[in-house]
């Protein structure tokens, strides 16, 4: 049976006023996720892995403390220092074979991504995809008890006025804190300040800290520019073969370091 | 008499009235989730059910990507294919033909800014698809690893229009190629209260496939999260 237009409107007039004092109402989407920042944004000035980041045009939105590597050697422990040289850059390196490399490296160089603001959750949707995932940054709980470690950490958010704070643990120790190498253990915590800087323009700030890696905390800032609502698609290794190479030269890679260690 | 609501607030007896006049006169009464707009809202997580299974109502899967009739020019390119080449063994994406039949596929949909973002768990094979809501097709398409999606209501019904898939997407695991006349439509149901979705997709070529081949698969939304699941490539 189908609902007369007088019954619906009559109905719905009723319904509207016993839940508006709960309903948020502050957005056309329903929720108070600042839904207008939806859209991809893209890092801004880039700033180039592995290298010293200079501005040639110094400004507003220019990152704090650009060189990353840099940044992070300074707070390493000593055993970190030691594992970070002896890590082999392509056996021991994830992201080589463009698969996960954790929330640092992509993020901070040539980061580029989807902000999807939902009621319950903010989707992070790396451009790079099957590099740097998705961030689910739930709106609605706390960190689970017994979380399992992941490649990305579980993610939750809170607003203190038109930020949001970012609370990041349970991560795994498979990835590293910027493209030096630099390892971390499953202490590591992030906590990221998210805002708006100027109307196109988000700013992130992220706090890290490993009490088992790092002799103290550090923090720096990256800008990303919004961008619109559409971006073509990008692939780390889009082509099967360049994909295949160099999965045999990380696979050969292995296998030297496994003679190595049999010697 | 007075009825309290989950706001805490007190209802008059008109709106108690009218409320009741409402539901008697049906709301709510089909298998649909109205939502803004008046169309079923597709947001959630949602997995396929495995083969062989069968759900109340004789919801279940059929058909699969394998499937599909080649002519015969088709059927000789299959002979030049080299299988390592296959998205699936290296981490890349299969596209959403193949994807969408794999056995178990985790999918979360998220409305984006005049879009319907559709995720996988399975990040590397599935990749991200954006179905734009308030354009048609260029004219020009370039060609991509996902195509191009529009999507649109005809009822409960959501419908994806896809076109414009460059060569690396197969149509299946036997390394059946296509045309740049490839096209899929996507015919997306709502069920049994939103709990449910009927996934009908219809791929065409009339350059490759002897008739368009249809398969279906069933997804039930799910109360988890998506978890990060990374690919490995292994040789």
């Amino acid at each position: 049976m189908k609902p007369s237009l007088f019954a619906i409107a009559i109905g719905l007039a009723a319904s509207w006023w016993a839940v508006l004092p709960a309903a948020d109402l502050s957005s056309s989407a329903g929720h108070n996720n600042h839904p207008e920042w939806a859209g991809f944004f893209d890092i801004t000035p880039q700033v180039h892995e592995g290298e010293h980041y200079v501005p040639s045009h110094p400004g507003p939105f220019d990152p704090v403390n650009p060189n990353l590597d840099e940044l992070v050697q300074a707070h390493l422990k000593p055993w970190a220092l030691e594992k970070m040289k002896e890590t082999n850059g392509l056996a021991d390196d994830l992201g080589a074979v463009c698969q996960s490399s954790g929330i640092f490296r992509y993020p901070t160089s040539a980061g580029s991504f989807l902000w999807l603001p939902e009621k319950d959750e903010i989707l992070m949707i790396s451009k790079d995809i099957n590099v740097a995932g998705v961030r689910r940054i739930y709106m609605n709980r706390n960190h689970p008890k017994n979380p399992s470690p992941s490649w990305l950490g579980d993610s939750v958010g809170r607003w203190e006025g038109d930020t949001l704070v970012v609370d990041t643990v349970s991560f795994n120790d498979k990835t590293w804190l910027s493209y030096g190498m630099e390892p971390h253990s499953e202490e590591l915590h992030v906590i990221e300040r998210v805002r708006k800087a100027a109307p196109d323009r988000m700013e992130i700030q992220t706090f890290v800290e490993d009490r088992e890696t790092l002799t103290s905390p550090y923090t720096f800032t990256r800008f990303y520019k919004q961008n619109g609502t559409e971006s073509p698609e990008h692939l780390c290794n889009a082509e099967p073969g360049e994909m295949r190479q160099w999965s045999a030269w990380r696979n050969t890679a292995l296998k030297a370091e496994s003679a190595g260690t049999a010697k | 008499m007075m009825l309290g609501l989950s706001t805490g607030r007190m209802l008059p007896p008109w709106q108690i009235f009218c409320i009741v006049l409402l539901i008697s006169e049906g709301f709510g009464e089909g298998q649909t989730i109205p939502a803004a707009g008046g169309h079923p809202d597709l947001t959630g997580v949602y997995q396929s059910i495995p083969q062989g299974v069968t759900l109340p109502g004789g919801l279940k899967n059929s058909g699969d990507p394998s499937g599909v009739a080649l002519q015969p020019s088709a059927i000789e390119q299959l002979k030049k294919v080299d299988l390592k080449e296959d998205a699936a063994r290296l981490c890349l994406p299969v596209g959403p033909f193949r994807m969408m039949a794999r056995n178990k596929t985790k999918i979360e949909l998220a409305p984006g800014p005049g879009t319907l973002v559709m995720l996988f768990e399975d990040i590397a094979h599935g990749n991200m698809r954006t179905i734009h809501l308030a354009r048609t097709h260029p004219a020009k398409v370039a060609s991509s690893w996902m195509g191009d999606s529009t999507g649109k209501w005809e009822g409960d019904t959501f419908v994806i229009d896809t076109v414009g898939f460059d060569e690396r997407i197969w149509l299946n695991e036997k390394g059946a190629q296509h045309s740049d006349a490839f096209h899929l439509v996507e015919r997306i149901r709502v069920l049994v209260e939103g709990k449910v979705l009927e996934y009908r997709v219809t791929a065409e070529d009339p350059k490759v496939l002897k008739q368009p081949y249809t398969y279906t698969r069933i997804f039930q939304k799910l109360d988890t999260e998506i978890m990060d699941d990374f690919c490995e490539v292994k040789e």
